[in-house]
């Protein structure tokens, strides 16, 4: 091998000078993610993403008025953006609340609801690709992972769950996760995980389950989505008070019988959950989005539509949401008159 | 000023002489339980009558269900005995209840059931030959509460409008070891909240007894509904005790331990101290009310149902006569005009071949004359 010239040591000095620039320019820029929230009221997702983000995002609804309680309504998306820090790099971390599904007696509109939604955010992507010119500082508001919230029964899935993660698991990552899982003797939450883990499977409902390749990835990945994997669905736990346990100060919830401690891994899964979605598979999820689910999507969409005309596209968003506003508009009516009746 | 009453007559002793009657008779006690799947219904019903009541769903079978999206009704019999005390005891559990995506009407079939059983009573009462009969009329109906800890559902509330006015209806919050003690009197507040803005009627028992100490007692059951509820058919040890329990990591929930739930409050009221009070208001006041609503409804005239049969068969005959009539009227009206036409077309046909006819028969005499004329002419 012939000795480095001064050329070709200056050429790859220069190159790693660049790699640390670009790697404090990314820390320095942040990352940003986005995860929704779905699943019937009082499951605990509040309090979850409180928990989550370590600070009241979400703050306590106000249930003092009964009569708002036999009310009927649509599901409400809800965004919300939150700055954090994770092992030192910036995490810009928006989370949609869903609130109003699975809370009808009849529900079966709430899919359309959220599906909508997720699709329009791939629409404005779609929208934006297509332009001739780009806006550089354009906002990716796609979902890459929505965790689902199971009641838990102890039985199986029910028929809510299993036909709104059949039809979202085709645009989204869903990551199933069991709510309130302190209501749960250890016996019973692994025989439910197991019974969830064989209903996703016979009515082949597509989830995120830690993809590995076994031939370009390395064995520690592989262990570890394999461990992750065996632990769906997540058992969660949420708390926002703190006790005093043992000297350490501990997010707990305080029953006459014991004390159940959130980041405990014995207890829930609620570390290990939080560990994955924003540190170790953030990125994952991020890519199988747009270069799997958004591409799928992208593909549908266009070839059902022939030639994409950007200026169209805009149009159409216009019109989805005009629509959109409209039924928004059609349901406060409905909700009105049902309030002037009851008065 | 008159003699005590306890003196001499004996009367003070028709209490016993009534418990003794109805220890002998023994009891019959209707249970229904409502409640979405997974809230522990089944575990409850066995915890409460410390035996295998229910055997649980077996988790193989549940792909064939789902497709039905159906409510049933199912009806479980059994004798429980204590200390030579009888209670038929049957047990109404409604499987698929809430459970769907659409649960809308869902309760129809448990409403229409509680109905059915005050219907078939009345019915068997007014026979002239009664037999021994089945009595199903439902004496207390549990509605199982999930513990949101928010407030109650839409769907619960439309329910409990339902069945308050139709049975004695308690409402139980379900899996109570959910909930910590402060949120769960949060909860319970805001049940109590929602029960009385919405009018929904619950069983409130009378209170006052003779004595003290039942009164007292009384009291307390009453202050805590909804029940909160811990079920397990378990038993676990506790400081060197068996107690009825769930074990968790972080410790054990007691069944029976009424700072941890109001299970033993819900077993006196059902069990021991109410029992007979909730036969009693069913076979009284429900079924008083049920006569009272069906009978005003139909007219006293209206109360045989053969003659109803009769008669609404008697309308259906005539209202088919006259459909057929008319069906009838129609079609000969149909067949009239296609005649007309038919006649009007071959009326036209005929005309037209007429004046072909003529045209022809013009054009062969202008063809004669001119032969005619031809042959005048080679005449001459």
């Amino acid at each position: 091998m012939p000795p480095p010239t001064s050329r070709s040591v200056e050429a790859i000095a220069r190159t790693a000078v660049l790699a640390t620039t670009i790697r404090r320019k990314n820390i320095k820029k942040g990352l940003t993610f986005t995860v929704m929230i779905v699943g019937a009221s009082g499951l605990g997702k509040s309090t979850f993403v409180n928990t989550l983000c370590e600070s009241p995002v979400f703050p306590k609804k106000d249930y003092s008025n009964p009569e708002k309680a036999a009310i009927e309504r649509t599901v409400a998306i809800t965004p919300v953006t939150v700055d954090m820090e994770e092992d030192g790099i910036k995490l810009s971390l928006t989370i949609v609340d869903t609130p109003g599904f699975g809370d009808n007696i009849n529900n079966e509109g709430n899919f359309l609801d959220i599906l909508a939604y997720i699709e329009r955010q791939y629409d404005d992507i779609l929208a934006e690709e297509s332009r001739i010119k780009r806006n550089p500082k354009f906002q990716d508001n796609r979902v890459h992972a929505l965790l689902y919230f199971i009641t838990p029964t102890g039985h199986s899935l029910r028929e809510i769950d299993i036909e709104f993660m059949r039809r979202l698991g085709r645009r989204v990552n869903v990551i199933p996760v069991i709510a309130k899982a302190d209501s749960m003797r250890p016996q019973e939450l692994a025989a439910f995980k197991k019974k969830v883990m064989e209903d996703i499977a016979y009515y082949k409902i597509p989830i995120y389950n830690f993809p590995y390749d076994e031939e370009e990835d390395d064995d520690e990945t592989i262990e570890e989505n394999n461990e992750l994997r065996a632990l769906l669905p997540f058992s969660i736990v949420g708390s926002e008070e703190e006790v005093v346990l043992n000297g350490r100060r501990v997010r707990c919830r305080q029953y006459p019988w014991g004390v159940v401690e959130v980041d405990n891994s014995r207890h829930c899964d609620f570390s290990k959950l939080r560990y994955m979605l924003l540190s170790s598979h953030l990125q994952d999820l991020k890519e199988i989005t747009h270069d799997f689910l958004y591409e799928q999507y992208r593909t549908e969409k266009l070839s059902r539509e022939g030639d994409v005309d950007p200026d169209e596209l805009a149009d159409e968003e216009a019109r989805t949401e005009a629509q959109y506003a409209k039924r928004q508009m059609e349901i406060a009516a409905a909700e009105a008159a049902r309030g002037s009746m009851d008065q | 000023m008159p003699a005590p009453a306890s003196s001499h007559i004996g009367i003070a002793n028709l209490p016993n002489q009534r418990h003794r009657i109805v220890s002998r008779k023994g009891a019959n006690l209707t249970v229904m339980v409502v409640g979405e799947s997974g809230l522990g219904k089944t575990t409850f019903i066995n915890t409460l009558f410390t035996t295998l009541l229910r055997e649980y769903k077996k988790p193989e079978h549940r792909f064939q269900k789902q497709l039905e999206r159906t409510v049933q009704i199912d009806v479980v019999r059994a004798e429980i005995e204590e200390k030579g005390f009888n209670v038929r005891l049957t047990v109404i559990d409604t499987p698929g209840f809430g459970d769907y995506v659409n649960n809308q009407d869902c309760w129809v079939p448990v409403v229409e059931f509680i109905d059915e059983q005050h219907h078939n009573f009345m019915m068997h009462e007014s026979r002239a030959q009664r037999q021994e009969k089945d009595d199903l009329r439902v004496h207390v109906c549990l509605y199982f509460i999930q513990p949101t800890g928010h407030t109650l559902k839409p769907l619960d509330i439309e329910v409990m409008k339902q069945l308050g006015s139709r049975v004695n209806l308690i409402p139980i919050v379900a899996k109570a070891d959910t909930l910590t003690p402060g949120d769960l009197a949060i909860f319970k507040d805001r049940v109590r909240d929602c029960l009385s803005t919405h009018n929904i009627t619950v069983y409130s028992p009378s209170v006052q007894s003779d004595d003290e100490e039942n009164t007292r007692r009384n009291q307390s059951i009453l202050s805590a509904m909804p029940f909160s509820v811990i079920a397990s058919e378990q038993d676990v040890v506790v400081n060197g005790e068996k107690v009825r329990g769930r074990q968790y990591l972080w410790g054990v929930a007691e069944v029976e331990n009424e700072s941890h739930c109001d299970f033993k409050k819900l077993r006196n009221l059902l069990i021991r101290t109410h029992m007979h009070d909730l036969i009693a208001s069913t076979e009284e006041n429900h079924y008083e009310n049920f006569r009272i609503t069906k009978l005003t409804a139909e007219g006293r005239s209206d109360d045989d149902p053969a003659m109803r049969a009769r008669k609404g068969l008697e309308t259906k005959m005539k209202e088919e006569e006259e459909a057929l009539r008319k069906r009838f009227t129609e079609q000969v009206r149909m067949e009239e005009n296609r005649f007309r036409q038919w006649e009007q077309r071959l009326i036209a046909e005929r005309d037209r071949l007429n004046k072909d006819l003529e045209t022809q028969h013009k054009y062969v005499k202008a063809l004669e004359e001119e032969l005619d004329e031809l042959v005048a002419q080679r005449r001459k």
